[in-house]
Parts: C-alpha cells; structure tokens; sequence
C-alpha cells in the first residue's frame, strides 16, 4: 500500500506536525515508511521524521506493511492533507 | 561543629531548609559514575527512556491543564525523542560497544543534534537543543541528578548556575532560598531572586560541587555564610536575627498602604520591576503602586522557540490585572549577544553591548516584533498597559514603532481582536544619546524611563563586572546627575511623565534627590520599596531641594555620596 502526498502547511514538518505524525503511525501495527528527499524513513520516529526537513511543498510517499497497511497509509496521507490544523 | 561555606551575600535574609540541586553541569555525575555490565547498563538505559517519557508525559498533561497548548506541544516532541526507536537503536548499539549508559545517551543525542544542526533550514537547526535536552534529561536520570520538581516543602535551591526560567517557574513560597557558584550578582536568576527578596548566596565557585542534594542548611543571604547541616543550637542562634526579619517584615506590611509622600505632602509613585507576572503578588505585599519595568525577557528566554502572540497576551494580561488600575510599563524584548536564544541566531559579537540588542533587533525582525507589540496592546483592554523601548539613541527608532504600532492595529482590526487604542508609547533613557536629546524626543513619546545601570555604564564607559575598574561605576557621578535632571526637565517642561527603573531608583539617598529634580515615580525590585519609602517620608521636599542645589555644586561621586549620607 503507498500513496503520495505534498506537504501543504505553511511552516512545514516542525515539532508539532512531527509529532501529530508519530502518534498518528505508533496508532498502528504496520511498519510505516515515509520516502522524501530520495531518503526512506520510519515513520514512528520524530528524529527521523524531522530530520527530512520537510518543508512546504515537498513530495512524501507514505507506504506501510502490515494487516492495517491501508488504514495507516490513510491516516498518514489524511493527516498531511489536513495540514494538521496549521494554516 | 558543622560546616561552613562562605559565599558573596546579595539578596539579605535567613532560610533553613532542604538542599535542591539543579545543576546544568554533570561532569562531575559523570565522573564519578559506577557503570555495571553491558546487560546492566542496557537495562538502566532503557528504564531511564520509559521512565523520562513517563514524566514528560506528565509534563503534558499539567500543560495541556493549564491551558497552554503551545508548551504542551513541545513537551510531547520531546517524549517521542525519548522514545524515539531511531535514539533508541543508537544509544543501544553503543552500550553494547562497551560506553556506559548515561555516556551512551548523551552520544547518541549529541549525534541526532548534530545531523539536525546541518540541516538547511533554521527552524530545524534549532531542534538541536531539544534533543540535547532529551538526551540530558534522561542521561540525568541514570545519573540519579533530580530534576527541580517540588514537594510540598519549600527548598533551598542550589546549583553552578541556575537557568533563570528554572526559578521563574517556581512559585516564591517554594523557594527559600538560593546557592549559586558562579559569582555575578547581576544574573537572570538573582535579578528574579531580587524581585521576590529570596536570599541569596553567590560566589562559592568549586565549592558548591560538595553540597548534596536533600541536606539541610542554614543559610544567611546578608554575610553569605552557608552552614551545613545546623544543629539545633545554631538554628536557636539565628532565632534572633531570624526574629528582627520577622520585626521588619511587619513593619513593612505596615508601611505597605501608605505613600511615599514627604512631610509636606508631595508624593512619588514607586512601582515594581517584575520578570512576570509570578513576581507580582510579592510585589504587592511591598505596596509597589503598578509596574515600571516588565522585563519581557524572560517570555522569550528557557524557551526553544518564539513565544506566540498568545502566549504572551496572556503573560501580559495576568500582570496588567494585578496592577488592578496602577499603570504596567511593558519593556519590549531587551535582549542582545550577551544572552543569546537559540532560535534568535544573533551572532556572536565582540563587544554586545554596543552591538545589535534591544529595539535594533525588534526594529529589524519584525517576525518577533510585531507579535509582542499586539499582545500588548490586546493585553492593554484590562487595565493601563504602556509599551517602552529599550536602548533608543533617536527620533526615528520612535518613529519607526509608531508605524509598527499603527500596522499591528490595522492587522488586529482586521483579525476582530479587542485591543486598547490609547497605550502609552514611552522610552527607556539608558544611553548618553537619548539623555542629552530628551527635550526633542519628549515631542514624540508619552514618557521617559530612566535605566540607570546601563546610564551610568554608557556614560562612565565602565563595566561595572570588570573588577578593575567596577570602583567608577557610581549613579552621584556629576555626569550621570545632569543627564538625569535633563531628562527629568525635559519630561516636566513637555508636559510627560518621567521615572526611573534602574538600581539607582532602589538607593533610598538617591531617591531625595530624584525627587527633588522632580520625577514622577521610581520603580525598583519591589522589596526596596520600604526603604525608599521611610525615607521619602522622612524629609520635607523643601529640604530635599536643598540638598540637590548642594548637590549639584559638588565635583564627583565620593562627594556626593558623602554629603548624602551626612546630611539626610
């Protein structure tokens, strides 16, 4: 399961994005991946996460393994899209 | 005969209490540090994780209770550090290489800081100093160092240096009293220790690495004697002086309703210097009539990042209320390359004090500015709030605010935020430049402040922390004089009020004279306050005048402390 997305908050991936992230993927059993910057990360870890450097307007391919793969790449992909309450 | 430690007293008073330690350094833990096996050393390493992001989690929850979901949000990113798998891995994968645990923690922090220290962007540069927070907070707990979480008993807090967001977040009747090593007495941390008359020890250098956490000492702020572990007959010694502290501290609460009005009836406002509004209710007790000088530093510093608009609306808002009708002065950001924040990326300067602090930095980031500005001004709808510069030397710095104030207006119009229209714009007079231009600048603000400590720096060219020539630093130099009664007239000939926020407005002998030249209200660390009181209300203004015309004849500062002291 994968799928892509933009990262459209202004401020980008900060502490609190990062955050909302992890305890949105620890949520599930899947082991998730996030691929930017030519780097894949897990996505259960805020140093990772954070260390991308996403900012505005990068592309991200979230993609999991697991029995609830589809629904974390979906909570994942809702998540960013939501600009996580950010404007 | 128990132990002895002497120190520099600077802040008087007696304390008897428990020992906490709250020091930044653990080398010495470090060193001393008896590491197990590897099987040990992995299992200390992982309880401490768990343990450190159990507290953390704590942390967000009080935070998220009090209602402050910015701080709440950054405590939470550092509880996922804590048990981040990626830290997790690395401080693993060393111990299992043989370093022991705390040492394997602070590796692998320092290395996760570092990848985030090269990164492009500033915002994640600046992450680096939460993760070395993590990585210290859980090498801490290995090492057995506690980190200043109160019990129900107030203790004496001690440490090399104390970051002053650790007192600023302890509320007074927590704190009995304060050991620094370091030996500046002006420092964040004694400053606030100043503004809530918290005894205080600094100075003892190496020998405050032999106090242990959880002993119990005695410890006089006013000969800075510190003694370990009294005995019951020592404590009864101190009864006395104990007892005298009681007396005047009753006489004070007396003295606290009245004004500070000379015999024959002319009064001065004396307000409070305060680093937030926690320094408040102390203030009060003193009878501080208002707020001279918010120190809003300390909104911005033990911080990681910008405090929010919010953030500090509510900061503001919470001392403009206590102030309960007297008038709160909001000194806007006074922070330069002397006390440098992480997230202000001011470089590092030769010479700070003449470098890019105060206003020059608010004047060029408006990012910072412009929130704290409209704060204010939004904090002003609950009672009298008045904005003041910092650091001006002209015309256009004013100028310049004005514009910014008329734009944070417009943009909080637009936003349907409530804010007050009519806040006082006034200046800090600190340089030789804004004194000597006072009668022009008084056309263009609605008061003056006197910051005599960076006056009297500026004008003597003296630093007064420089042991070889700190003996110049006097506020009765002729010099400093006149370019105070300048300001004073110049306030009084243009219709403004003029104060003083410095230590000079706490020195009860300067306080005769300043009222003499005519000033509206000093404002001072509020446990000056009593002093500065009996003493103006101990003097007619007629004789007052008189010793300021004798005064101002005099030739320097020796002569002018001399006649003070002998004539009132």
């Amino acid at each position: 399961m994968e799928a892509k997305v933009v990262i459209a908050n202004k401020a980008g991936i900060h502490a609190r994005p990062a955050s909302m992230l992890v305890q949105s993927a620890t949520k599930f059993q899947s082991k998730i991946k996030l691929a930017a910057k030519g780097k894949t990360i897990d996505a259960k870890s805020i140093l990772m996460i954070m260390s991308l450097g996403l900012v505005k307007g990068t592309e991200v391919v979230i993609s999991a393994e697991g029995a609830d793969a589809d629904a974390a790449v979906k909570a994942i992909k809702d998540l960013v899209e939501s600009k996580f309450g950010e404007e | 005969m128990p132990k002895v430690l002497r120190g520099k007293g600077v802040i008087a008073g007696i304390a008897i209490g428990k020992i906490m330690l709250v020091s930044q350094n653990i080398d010495g833990y470090l060193a001393a540090y008896q590491a197990g096996d590897v099987q040990a050393e992995i299992e200390k390493a992982s309880d401490a994780l768990k343990a450190v992001a159990e507290i953390l989690q704590g942390n967000v929850k009080t935070l998220k209770e009090k209602d402050m979901p910015e701080q709440a949000g950054i405590m939470e990113a550092h509880r996922m550090m804590a048990q981040d798998p990626m830290m997790e891995e690395s401080i693993m994968a060393k111990v299992q290489e043989g370093t022991n645990a705390p040492r394997a923690v602070l590796a692998a922090s320092e290395e996760s800081a570092t990848l985030f220290e090269n990164m492009d962007d500033a915002y994640f540069r600046e992450r680096a100093v939460d993760i070395r927070d993590v990585g210290r907070r859980i090498a801490k707990y290995i090492l057995g160092v506690k980190e200043p979480e109160l019990g129900d008993e107030a203790v004496i807090l001690c440490g090399n240096e104390i970051e002053p967001s650790v007192i600023a977040n302890i509320p007074t009747e927590k704190i009995q009293g304060v050991i620094l090593g370091q030996g500046s007495t002006t420092c964040h941390a004694v400053i606030i220790a100043k503004a809530r008359a918290i005894a205080t020890v600094v100075g003892l250098g190496e020998k405050v690495a032999g106090i242990a956490d959880g002993v119990s000492v005695l410890l006089d702020g006013e000969t800075g004697e510190i003694v370990m572990e009294p005995t019951d007959e020592i404590i009864a010694n101190y009864q006395e002086k104990l007892q005298k502290q009681h007396e005047l501290k009753a006489y004070y609460a007396k003295l606290a309703p009245l004004p500070a009005e000379t015999t024959d009836g002319v009064r001065v406002q004396l307000a409070a210097n305060i680093g937030g509004h926690t320094d408040m209710d102390s203030a009060l007790s003193y009878g501080c009539e208002g707020v001279g000088l918010f120190r809003t530093e300390f909104v911005f510093m033990g911080r990681e990042d910008i405090p929010t608009e919010e953030d500090q609306y509510k900061a503001y808002k919470e001392a403009i209320e206590k102030c309960a009708g007297n008038m709160c002065v909001i000194r806007t950001m006074d922070i330069g390359g002397d006390k440098p924040l992480a997230y202000l990326d001011i470089p590092k300067e030769e010479n700070p004090f003449l470098g890019w602090r105060a206003i020059r930095i608010s004047l060029a980031r408006h990012e910072l500015f412009m929130p704290q500005l409209k704060a204010i001004l939004r904090a002003g709808v609950f009672g009298k709030a008045a904005i003041m510069l910092p650091m001006v030397i002209s015309v256009t710095e004013v100028k310049q605010v004005k514009e910014l104030i008329a734009q944070a207006k417009l943009e909080l119009t637009h936003e349907g935020k409530a804010f007050a229209d009519n806040v006082p714009l006034g200046i800090m007079v600190e340089t030789p430049a804004a004194a000597v231009l006072t009668p022009v600048l008084a056309k263009h603000v609605d008061f003056f402040s006197i910051g005599t400590n960076d006056l009297v720096q500026y004008t003597l060219a003296v630093d007064r922390v420089n042991h070889n020539v700190s003996y110049l630093y006097s506020h009765f130099h002729p010099a400093v004089l006149r370019l105070i009664q300048t300001t004073i007239k110049a306030a009084r000939d243009n219709g403004i009020w003029s104060g003083m926020c410095g230590e000079m407005a706490s020195d009860p002998y300067a306080a005769v004279i300043l009222m003499a030249m005519g000033i509206h209200e000093l404002s001072m660390s509020a446990p000056s306050i009593p002093r500065v009181k009996e003493k103006i209300r101990s003097i007619s203004s007629q004789k007052a005048k008189e010793v300021l015309d004798a005064v101002l004849e005099l030739e320097d500062s020796e002569a002018v402390k001399e006649y003070l002291y002998k004539n009132i």
